[in-house]
């Protein structure tokens, strides 16, 4: 059953392809401040995207930060994802202020084990899509720097009081979308050799290294100073298994004394394939916080690409004139509700009874959910990339006009150039097919996942425990389908159009 | 030292409040703008546009230079340009292209026969897709 067993080569050694071991790439992957060389630039550009926000033009199309918020950014995080891995969390730039604030503020308390899970976050990610609606923030420049802002002073605050990487493994949504994403990546940290892993004594990859100087009395070490820190999200990589909850920080590379961890290349979505326990998530089919942060993030990507499209104002304007409301917010919570709570309970709860019914068993239905749940990681990662894509496809050249015009703007000298504003991307009529194909690919990964699912539950009834879910991915690609068949309609008008 | 930096700043504002004061070569908050389409509301597509100027008492305002600059809030989308003519006194005509559905603005830039410039914002709020 398990996917790393099977690619284990005789020796324990894992037989794939190892991105530290490119030479020039490797050895610089390898050097403890590689991380910092990603953070920096992203840094600068997070300051100039946080001035240009309060500071510059108040128009979405021509403001940095709007542009590169909306635009690239969620485009570029959901491209490297798919076609190589985790590496925005790698460069996270929230974490260099966080770095710096902790030379000062040494965290004393730990994280409050009633929030040790996936709750906050996932209120989170709910707020931030409710506001990002409801505010209209891709055609509020203000509002974007305020959101990162608030993201730089939210992951030094909360890192700075509580040890570890309480903020990446509880807090941030951006965190879990690319946790969930990553499932998807052909990458994965992983050690390269069980054996000596086996016979290792510090666990440096998890405990930090340590200045021992030839120490060995255990209980001595542990008070010795670390000197390099091991993996602040408590994964110890001989039992992690796949990319949930790893910001490819690479601090167990650089802690590992035997140089036994890597970059490996894997099979995509395999992850999702395999049960048991993973060193620290614990049993994710288990884990109803995890089926929940599955459930907002799929469903999260048909709604998010539904507010786009003009069915939704009308929808909106009918609930309005039911109701008789003349104000978004309580007729956009309930949209919000029935979208991210009634709608997956109903046909999550029907797919799982069904699935019950097929295959004889009486394991509790929120139990089946909880099983199937990581099965529509690929469609929902599929929808999103078809959005985020769209988005990032159309309109990736705007950069160099907006920038053009920033530094006209600023410095009154036209130092790049005059703005050339026809620049924009490829035509929708070129990216509609991609998209088809981003969440064709989704769905095909949902079957394939949900099958071995289906296979370990029943393996006499591999197809009645299957189908359920298949028609649930079927379902989703369909809604997902027409509303990118649907002409963009972006709006933030409410009641006003 | 302390007096000269503080005799510096207050400097540095007299000139500010001063510059803000001042009247500029074309006072053009009084000058009306008024924008239409046809069909109306706006459709996705090349549709025509007239933009008609007005100053003080309803004056028709030629001799124009207009520029439209069609956006769409969301940002990553091309923006369309139009050059407006003269059609008669004060009323400027000339086709924008929207591209998507959605909400727009368009930026009204023109250059005034006194030598001042006009610019204006003005939201185009649901052109509708085909």
């Amino acid at each position: 059953m398990s996917v790393v067993r099977e690619i284990a080569a005789p020796s324990n050694q894992v037989a794939t392809f190892d991105l530290l071991r490119v030479p020039a790439l490797g050895r610089f992957l390898r050097w403890r401040y590689s991380r910092i060389a990603f953070q920096v630039p992203l840094l600068f550009v997070g300051m100039l995207m946080v001035a240009h926000a309060f500071w510059g033009p108040q128009l979405a199309p021509k403001n940095l930060a709007a542009l590169l918020t909306w635009v690239h950014f969620r485009g570029l995080v959901v491209v490297v994802i798919l076609l190589v891995g985790n590496l925005f969390c790698m460069a996270c730039p929230f974490m260099l202020p966080r770095e710096l604030a902790r030379r000062w503020f040494h965290p004393r308390w730990n994280w409050p084990p009633a929030l040790r899970n996936k709750w906050p976050a996932i209120v989170l990610f709910v707020f931030v899509l409710f506001v990002y609606e409801l505010c209209d923030l891709w055609s509020d420049p203000w509002w974007t720097g305020v959101l990162i802002v608030g993201y730089f002073v939210a992951a030094t605050v909360v890192d700075a009081l509580f040890t570890g990487a309480s903020f990446c493994k509880h807090v941030c949504p951006v965190g879990q979308f690319n946790f969930l994403g990553s499932a998807l990546s052909p990458l994965e940290v992983a050690i390269r050799d069980k054996d000596v892993c086996t016979h290792c004594k510090t666990h440096d990859c998890i405990q930090g290294r340590r200045d021992h100087s030839g120490e060995t009395d255990m209980s001595t070490l542990k008070r010795l100073p670390v000197i390099q820190r091991g993996c602040e999200l408590e994964l110890f990589q001989p039992n992690k298994v796949g990319n949930l909850d790893c910001t490819f920080c690479l601090d167990c590379v650089y802690a590992c004394p035997h140089d036994n961890v890597g970059i490996m290349t894997r099979l995509p979505a395999a992850e999702l394939t395999i049960s048991g326990t993973r060193s620290g998530v614990g049993i994710f089919e288990r884990r109803f916080d995890l089926t929940m942060l599955v459930t907002v993030f799929t469903f999260g990507a048909v709604l998010n690409a539904f507010a786009m499209i003009s069915p939704v104002y009308a929808l909106e304007q009918w609930a309005a004139g039911v109701t008789g409301l003349r104000v978004e917010w309580p007729i956009l919570s309930g949209i919000f509700i029935v979208v991210l709570v009634l709608e997956p309970a109903i046909i999550l709860g029907a797919a799982a009874a069904v699935t019950r019914w097929g295959v004889a068993t009486r394991e509790p239905i929120l139990g089946v959910v909880n099983r199937f749940a990581r099965s529509l990681i690929p469609i929902g990662f599929g929808i999103w990339l078809a959005h985020y894509g769209f988005h990032f496809f159309t309109g990736f050249l705007t950069v160099i006009p907006v920038a053009q015009n920033a530094v006209i703007q600023a410095i009154g000298q036209p130092l790049l150039g005059e703005p050339l504003w026809q620049l924009s991307g490829f035509s929708a009529a070129i990216v509609f097919p991609m998209q088809v194909g981003f969440m064709g690919l989704g769905l095909l990964g949902s079957w394939i996942v949900a099958a071995v699912i289906a296979r370990d539950m029943s393996p006499t009834r591999t197809w009645s425990a299957f189908a359920p879910w298949a028609v649930v991915h079927a379902l989703l690609f369909a809604s997902a389908y027409w509303i990118m068949m649907q002409p963009m309609d972006m709006r933030g008008t409410f009641l006003g159009a | 030292m302390r007096f000269s930096t503080l005799g510096r700043a207050g400097l540095l504002i007299a000139l500010a409040l001063f510059a803000g004061c001042r009247k500029s070569a074309s006072d053009t908050a009084a000058i009306k703008v008024d924008l239409t389409f046809a069909p109306s509301p706006p459709t996705v597509g090349k549709i025509s546009a007239t933009l008609t100027l007005a100053g003080k008492n309803n004056q028709p305002l030629s001799n124009v230079e207009v520029r439209l600059e069609g956006n769409m809030n969301h940002a990553g989308m091309k923006p369309s340009f139009a050059d407006l003519s003269e059609e008669a006194p004060g009323r400027y005509v000339g086709t924008l292209d929207f591209t998507m559905g959605g909400d727009w603005f368009v930026l009204v830039t023109a250059r005034l026969p006194d030598g001042g410039r006009l610019e204006r914002k003005i939201d185009v709020l649901g052109v509708q897709a085909r």
